[in-house]
């Protein structure tokens, strides 16, 4: 079988599994559907892999496949096919993609138990998995776009499963509109890159561009931006990341896997794979270094200072994509991609542990109800800790290797690159504190009411009155509202496998990646970055310094961590009261939301009732409709009263009449 | 003196050419003798069927006549395409008109006989009219048609409005003849010729602006606009038809005004017609003006008489765009339209007197709403009347319309083609009142359901031929006409050839 | 042929009219309009599309005096719409038959006579045939409008008369002075064939103020603001049935017009008026989408969206450019299959919340109405849209085409492609998402009426995966409608960049 043929049928698995679970929801018993999904996935990761070894045994010349099956349009110079791209850049995506995806469908099986939607739960996660793979096997910018914008309403539908809270309905569409901005810049840019190469095709606009676009012409650099606001909107960059802290309303497994492993990684990729572009317009390609660095600090702080569990792991999503999106702008582009790859293990774990430790919770998600849960979740609380040292970058963990690659490509580019490079370093700092602060807080301490009840009883605690966490609104468990079951990795077989697996890898990912040793992920990419003009060869110095310094940023993080939150408990209020600005401006976001508030919406939402209320009204209806009926009344109201019924009158003005055209008649000769 | 009597003989009489006439001559005579018998029946039966009957020779004749184009007594009358139309015309209304009143009430007041025989007698006048070739036979024409239908509006004695509008008609009427004798009188002493030709010819030899003629002939204009009910001359038009018997009323509205624009034609295109230049723009003015006060006036009005007065003061002011342009395609328009303007406003007359006589809301809107739901026999005439007096298409007053703005463009009077259409879109207003009354308001409390036979299409209710008996006949006509709008409204081209060498009998000069 | 497809509906009605008995005539209109889209289909199949030449002709005088011809045609321009067009009526048709209506037989026969008549309006290849089934299409509606509407019809049918008409009459006059100033412009006879008065197109000066009166029809027609006063009285009050045509078939009648009468005929004028059109256009836009996100009945906002849409088809043609004219065909088509299912749909939410049209009276209908919630999804997302829709396709290709002649507008309609995602959610979460409303009981959609939506879905899918199908047969047509106005602008910026240098 082909790599093409193998990545046709990556598609398809997903596809049909979201048909059957679609088509058959009123006939599937049980976990039936769950089985069926996780199967179809577990299908495509296979063909990954097939793609992937047919892949390797071509030449490193000819890893670029591409396979068309029917053309969508083909007209006025209009052309696209239904076309795929087998690259290793795309292969390695599907695989992690594909891989993390059945893992995260294993976990749900348990975990959407007693959900009155189990089956749409499993024909949407299907869906999200055949658009991302769409999106990362994409052969030309409309199926990119395409992609693109399944994945964003995937994303939706998920986020607003529990579609009769309210505060998941405008989560919901709050994302999508971001997501929609982004698909805008995503396509106003393809247009300016069309104005130029004339094609859609990716290969043949990567092999044209270099000729019609000069470098850092203007076209170029437009085009490139506007596809940078597309990354920035779906990867969660500043000013457009307000959606993705909102989009933890959706199901645990959903955030774990859309918004951590895959999809909010999207940005990274589009970058990746438009590399010969940004490399014509480095104003882009420095805009998105920038706002990476910026994002991956913000996000920090705000880690720091957020209670709500899936929030502050929501917001560590957004500050590790930053170094991603910081990585691959400055040309660092396999580094950027392997930590991708073992951010999407670390971070999905995580998301899987506090999805067991919610559960554990009754639902509830605030940091300040938590605590000594350890005794409780013995393998939860496992599962934490290794994602949480993978994420503070704890040598030999995964994301160890994978975020100082990054630093040290960035930092090997020298100039005003330094700003970034320690910005990189601070943030790391940040991560390993706002990690193990939320570790200590949960699983630290004097057990909690739910922990002590899991203990001594033995079972999990259910609240009588299920309530909305986020708004204290009260709910019941019907359709549209979370299951009556709480589930915890501890009493389900398939969490803790699929858990156990992403720990395994959380650990032991790092070994594609090690400098100087083992470098395969370099030599698999490299024919897709062959092209690339940013050649960078750090010196071993800075190497070895950005290794120690690493680790010691992130041994001193989590010390300060334990110091604050475990050795001296009361010392965090007083930090706050200290630095009270700080503390506010952490606790409210920065204000993000408030300003595109008073910027966006509240303008448009104006616009919008003044058209209504004041134009509609007097304008259209008044002037344009009431103004002429008004005069013809009039009119007719003048020819009535002439016609007042006296044979006098009459006369009279057949007489003015008479004279009018007699007078013209004389006057006219 | 006997030598003299012998050498006195009269002019050489065309017998045959004059054949319309005499049958509607002759006609009107003996239904006024046959209306004197006793019996009931004759009165109420025989009499309308005489009339009739001369009608129907009239129009054989007229046939028979057909394409002959000579003048009959030495050149007093002219019986060519023109006049055979409008007889035709004429003679048409007139059997709607008997039809209509035959179980009316009107006749029935006033003498049978008498009614009939006014009405024959008034559309000979209308003959004479047309065909008219000199300013002496114009003015007997006129008389002629006029005296009859001054009687004809006051024949609801017992009615004060029927007495009133008589009374005006007569007033206003005399005042518009005395305009108008008095401008021919001006003309005659201007050129000293009675014939239009010869009184065309002087004019191309130089009088054009000589003001007497110009007096004349500005006196003669509003002589006839008053008769076509031109603005500001129309004012008795809306009072009139409201007041008079509603099948008089329907006569006037499509015979009179026709006769009035058929001379109308004559007059300008032939006689007057080296005053072009000066009376063109005097014309188009006036027409303006009628469009929009007729069109303006129209709106809103409670009684469905006034409404359709008033819009056919706005269709007066069509077809006299229609003369306006002064070219035979005008001409052409302008008898078009005034065939289609018969063919509507009878199928809608004809639903207003059903109602009349079936509702106690007389010719009140009231009476129609409903119609629809009640009897879809008379609703949908009165429904496609309505749209064809719109104009909408797949009706003959599309067609009409269109050929109208199309002379109109083509004689270089593109504004007031715009004015025309402008004046359409208002009338919509009106129109569409009816429609929507006829089949989206409820009957306005119980009626005498008047639909006929099993209602074929929709709505109706089995009750519905109570009083079926004494509308058969109406809805006979309002069917037929309706028909036929629509019927010349998808296949207009025999109209069309109707026309087609109507106005060569018009000046050469066109 | 043609004529077959134009008058079977009517016909088959007629004779259900006739008929009298209760269930007879609304079956037989919907075989009638069966019929109909069976040989459209037909002639899809046969349709090649590799030349602009016109297909299927019928021409026979109909007024000799005028030079008015009977003259049907098919070509890539009109062959989709006409699909749409029989297509759409069919499902309507269909759903009408689930429902009692007094007068059934008035009620289907006035309906077939409005799907005969916009055909008519399609294929007509004469300007007085087009104008007379353009003035004609209108009259069954008022009536549907007016006899079966809502309770406060009757202002709504005077409006939407008055409006519709005004713009129509203008044509007239407006379609007369072009055939009759053209006929002495070249000295033949006068004639209102097409072909004749593109040939020879009359001097710029005339053009304009007859290019007027025809904008003025088909943008009140559309409707595009601000002349769309008239659409939210008729959209409240219209039957769900009717309107689902209504809104779908009739406002592309507008947009239509311009590429098959005003561009050939009019090009010195069309790109006179460019700028100006373009402007309304994208006021069209803003100011739709706008009105839809504040709207509260959904089928005002419905409406409101589908003013927005119209703006980008016009859009699209005044680009004057291949992408723009393409886009813009394909966005009438696809238009057409959303809006109509949509409206349809409304129709359902409306008898689930109560009998009310308003969003804040619904809520929560889709927790008892998987399959329902399910098409209300899809229906909304390609009415917003979105990549992977056939509508994404037609919006793509229309802001190409104008990104290339006119960047600025361009840029500016994105807006409007992100006010879309915003209404068109709204008003799917406040329908069926949220709390259960209070008069809201929660039902799954019958099966028959879920046939009756099945095929737009199908007809949804079709484009989303293969717009290919209607792309490649209008390709030639519709560029061959706007050369001359490419030819024009592109000759006028040469010269414009020769005066910069």
């Amino acid at each position: 079988m082909s790599a093409t043929t193998a990545g046709w049928l990556v598609l398809a698995a997903p596809l049909l599994g979201t048909m059957i679970t679609a088509f058959g929801f009123k006939l599937l018993p049980g976990k039936t559907a769950g089985w069926i999904g996780t199967a179809a996935i577990a299908v495509s990761f296979a063909f990954a892999i097939v793609a992937f070894i047919e892949l390797q045994a071509q030449s490193p010349t000819h890893r670029e496949l591409t396979s068309s099956l029917w053309s969508i349009t083909h007209t006025v110079g209009v052309n696209a096919n239904a076309s795929i791209l087998v690259d290793p850049l795309s292969v390695l995506m599907i695989l992690v993609v594909a891989g993390v995806s059945t893992l995260i469908h294993l976990y749900s099986v348990s975990y959407l138990e007693g959900d009155e939607g189990y089956v749409r739960f499993f024909a949407y996660l299907n869906f999200f998995v055949f658009s991302m793979l769409l999106l990362v096997l994409a052969g030309n910018f409309l199926l990119l776009i395409v992609g693109w914008a399944f994945v964003g309403a995937a994303s939706y539908l998920l986020i607003s499963f529990w579609y009769r809270r309210t505060t998941a309905t405008k989560a919901g569409i709050k994302a999508f509109v971001i997501n929609v901005v982004g698909d805008v810049g995503l396509v106003l840019g393809t247009f300016f890159i069309f104005r130029g190469t004339h094609s859609l095709d990716f290969l043949t606009t990567f092999h044209a561009a270099p000729h019609v676009f000069a470098k850092g012409s203007g076209g170029i650099t437009a085009g490139c931006l506007l596809l940078l606001v597309g990354a920035f909107a779906k990867s969660a960059q500043i000013p457009l990341h307000t959606w993705l802290p909102d989009a933890m309303e959706g199901p645990t497994p959903v955030s774990a896997l859309i918004h951590a492993a895959t999809m909010v990684t999207a940005g990274v990729y589009l970058i990746a794979r438009m590399h010969p572009l940004f490399q014509l317009a480095p104003a882009a390609e420095d805009v998105g270094a920038i706002v990476g660095a910026v994002t991956l600090l913000v996000a920090g702080t705000i880690g720091l200072a957020a209670v709500d569990i899936k929030r502050v792991i929501a917001y560590s999503t957004m500050s590790q994509i930053g170094y991603m999106i910081m990585g691959v702008s400055a040309g660092a582009y396999t580094a950027g991609l392997f930590h991708l790859m073992t951010h999407a293990f670390f971070k999905a774990l995580l998301f899987m542990a506090a999805g067991s430790l919610i559960g554990a919770m009754g639902g509830n998600q605030s940091l300040d109800r938590m605590s000594g849960m350890r005794k409780a979740l013995p393998f939860t609380f496992f599962c934490f800790v290794v994602g949480g040292l993978a994420l503070s970058g704890i040598p030999p963990f995964a994301g160890f290797f994978s975020k100082d690659d990054i630093l040290l490509q960035i930092g090997s580019r020298g100039g005003w690159y330094w700003a970034l490079y320690v910005a990189g370093y601070a943030g790391a700092l940040l991560t390993a504190i706002y990690t193990f602060r939320m570790i200590f807080r949960a699983f630290l301490g004097e057990p909690c009411a739910e922990a002590s009840e899991l203990i001594e009883h033995g079972h999990v605690f259910h609240p009588e009155q299920p309530t909305n966490p986020a708004n204290g609104e009260v709910e019941d468990t019907g359709v549209g509202f979370p299951g009556p079951v709480h589930a915890i990795a501890e009493r389900a077989a398939p969490m803790r496998i699929a858990m156990s697996l992403l720990a395994l890898l959380a650990v032991i990912g790092g070994i594609v990646g090690i400098p100087k040793t083992t470098s395969w992920l370099d030599k698999f990419l490299a024919p897709t970055f062959a092209d690339s003009t940013i050649h960078l060869h750090p010196s071993n110095g800075l190497l070895y310094f950005g290794l120690v310094l690493g680790t010691v940023v992130g041994l001193a993080g989590i010390g300060i961590a334990y110091y604050v939150w475990v050795v001296r408990p009361g010392i965090a209020p007083a930090v706050a009261k200290r630095f009270g600005f700080l503390d506010r401006l952490f606790v409210n976001k920065w204000y993000f939301d408030e300003l595109i508030d008073a910027l966006v919406v509240r303008p448009a939402a104006w616009f919008g009732r003044f058209a209504q209320g004041t134009f509609e009204r007097l304008f259209v209806n008044g002037t344009l409709v009431g103004g002429t009926t008004g005069v013809v009344r009039a009119g007719s109201a003048a020819v009535r009263s002439a016609e007042s019924g006296f044979v006098r009158y009459y006369v009279a003005f057949v007489v003015i009449g008479l004279a009018g055209i007699a007078l013209y008649f004389l006057i006219s000769t | 003196m006997i030598a003299a009597a012998a050498q006195l003989h009269g002019p050489h009489i065309n017998w045959a050419a004059l054949s319309p006439l005499e049958a509607l001559i002759g006609g009107s005579v003996i239904v006024l003798l046959v209306g004197l018998l006793r019996p009931r029946f004759i009165r109420e039966q025989v009499v309308p069927a005489l009339t009739v009957l001369s009608l129907g020779a009239t129009i054989g004749l007229t046939l028979w006549q057909w394409h002959t184009h000579v003048a009959a007594i030495s050149g007093a009358l002219a019986i060519d395409d023109l006049a055979l139309i409008m007889t035709l015309l004429f003679a048409g209304a007139g059997i709607a008109a008997t039809l209509l009143s035959w179980r009316g009430l009107a006749p029935r007041v006033s003498a049978h006989g008498d009614f009939y025989a006014l009405m024959l007698g008034s559309i000979a006048g209308m003959f004479v009219l047309v065909a008219a070739q000199n300013i002496i036979t114009l003015f007997i024409g006129l008389e002629l048609l006029s005296i009859p239908l001054y009687v004809l509006c006051a024949t609801e004695m017992h009615r004060a409005a029927s007495l009133e509008s008589g009374l005006k008609y007569l007033i206003i009427g005399s005042v518009g003849s005395a305009t108008l004798v008095y401008g021919l009188a001006l003309i005659y002493g201007a050129t000293g010729a009675t014939d239009f030709s010869a009184i065309a010819a002087s004019i191309s030899h130089g009088h054009s602006s000589d003001t007497l003629l110009l007096t004349g002939v500005a006196l003669v204009l509003v002589g006839l606009c008053f008769k076509a009910s031109i603005a500001p001359f129309h004012q008795w038009t809306p009072d009139v038809y409201e007041g008079a018997p509603t099948p008089v009323t329907a006569f006037m509205a499509v015979a009179t005004k026709a006769a009035a624009f058929g001379v109308l034609l004559r007059v300008l295109d032939v006689m007057l017609i080296g005053e072009r230049s000066n009376w063109k723009p005097a014309l188009a003015a006036l027409a303006t003006i009628t469009i929009i006060v007729g069109n303006v006036g129209a709106l809103g009005q409670a009684s469905l008489k006034r409404m359709l007065a008033y819009s056919s003061v706005a269709q007066a002011g069509y077809i006299l765009a229609g003369v306006t342009v002064a070219t035979e395609l005008g001409a052409r328009a302008t008898l078009l339209y005034l065939i289609v303007y018969l063919l509507m406003n009878i199928a809608a007359f004809a639903v207003i007197i059903a109602r009349e006589r079936a509702t106690p809301y007389g010719d009140d809107i009231d009476a129609v709403a409903g119609l629809g739901a009640e009897s879809p026999w008379l609703a949908w005439p009165l429904t496609i009347a309505m749209l064809a007096l719109a104009g909408i298409p797949a009706t003959a007053g599309f067609i009409g319309k269109f050929f109208l703005i199309s002379a109109l463009v083509s004689g270089g009077y593109t504004w007031l083609a715009i004015v025309l259409v402008v004046g359409s879109m208002i009338s919509l207003a009106y129109y569409l009142r009816v429609i929507a009354a006829v089949w989206m308001r409820p009957a306005p409390g119980p009626s005498i359901a008047t639909a006929v036979g099993v209602p074929i299409i929709a709505g109706g209710s089995p009750e519905a031929d109570v009083a079926a008996g004494q509308q058969l006949e109406l809805t006979f006509v309002a069917i037929v006409f309706a028909a036929a709008t629509v019927f010349f409204g998808i296949v207009p081209q025999p109209l069309f050839d109707l026309v087609q060498h109507s106005a060569h009998t018009l000046s050469g000069a066109l | 042929m043609l004529s077959i497809l134009i008058w079977l509906p009517a016909a088959a009605a007629l004779v259900g009219a006739l008929i009298p008995a209760r269930r007879v005539a609304g079956l037989l209109a919907l075989g009638g309009a069966l019929g109909s889209l069976g040989i459209t289909i037909g002639l899809i199949a046969g349709y090649s599309g590799h030349s602009t030449r016109l297909t299927h002709v019928t021409n026979v005088d109909w007024i000799r005096s005028l030079g008015i011809h009977y003259s049907l045609g098919l070509d890539g321009l009109n062959l989709f719409l006409v699909a749409m067009t029989t297509f759409s009526f069919v499902l309507a048709i269909a759903a009408a038959n689930l429902r009692d209506w007094e007068r059934s037989r008035v009620f289907f026969l006035l309906f077939a006579l409005a799907e005969s008549a916009v055909l008519g309006t399609f294929l007509a290849q004469d300007l007085a045939l087009f104008v007379a089934f353009f003035d004609l299409m209108l009259i069954p509606f008022y009536l549907l409008l007016g006899v079966w509407g809502g309770p406060n019809r009757i202002a709504a049918t005077l409006k939407l008369v008055l409006y519709t008409f005004v713009g129509s009459l203008l044509m007239l006059a407006g379609a007369i002075a072009l055939a009759v100033l053209t006929s002495e412009h070249t000295g033949h006879p006068i004639s209102f064939a097409l072909s004749t008065l593109a040939a020879s197109p009359l001097h710029k000066g005339t053009q304009e103020w007859i290019f007027l009166l025809f904008a003025a029809a088909f943008l009140v027609k559309m409707p595009a603001f601000p002349l769309h006063g008239w659409m939210p009285d008729a959209y409240r009050e219209m039957p769900v049935e009717v309107l689902a045509v209504f809104s779908g078939v009739l406002s592309k009648v507008g947009a239509y017009g311009f590429l098959r009468i005003v561009l050939p005929t009019m090009p010195a004028a069309s790109v006179h008026f460019q700028t100006p059109i373009l402007l309304i256009s994208l006021a069209s836009v803003i100011y739709g989408s706008a009105m839809a996100f504040t709207q509260t009945n959904a089928r005002l906002i419905a409406g409101y969206s589908s003013i927005a849409q119209l703006g980008f088809i016009t859009l699209g043609i005044f680009a004057f450019a291949d992408q723009g004219a393409q886009g813009a065909v394909l966005q009438m088509v696809n238009h057409g299959i959303v809006v109509a299912p949509l409206f349809l749909i409304i129709g359902l939410l409306a008898a689930r919340a109560g009998g009310s049209d308003d969003i804040r009276d619904m809520g929560g209908i889709a927790t008892r109405a998987p399959i329902l919630a399910t098409c209300f999804l899809i229906v909304t997302f390609a009415t917003l849209a979105m990549p992977g829709s056939g509508n994404f396709v037609g919006e793509f290709l229309i802001l190409l085409g104008l990104f290339k002649t006119k960047m600025v507008f361009s840029i500016i309609a994105f807006t409007g492609v992100v006010m879309a995602s915003v209404y068109a959610l709204r008003v799917f979460i406040r329908a069926m998402h949220n709390r259960v409303g209070p008069q809201v009981q929660s039902r799954e959609i019958s099966l028959r009426y879920g046939l009756v939506l099945a095929p737009f879905l199908a007809a949804i899918a079709l484009f989303a995966v293969y717009p290919q199908l209607q792309l490649g047969r209008s390709e030639k047509s519709v560029t061959a409608a706007i050369a001359h106005e490419k030819a024009l602008t592109q000759t006028y910026d040469t010269l414009a960049g020769a005066i910069k240098k």
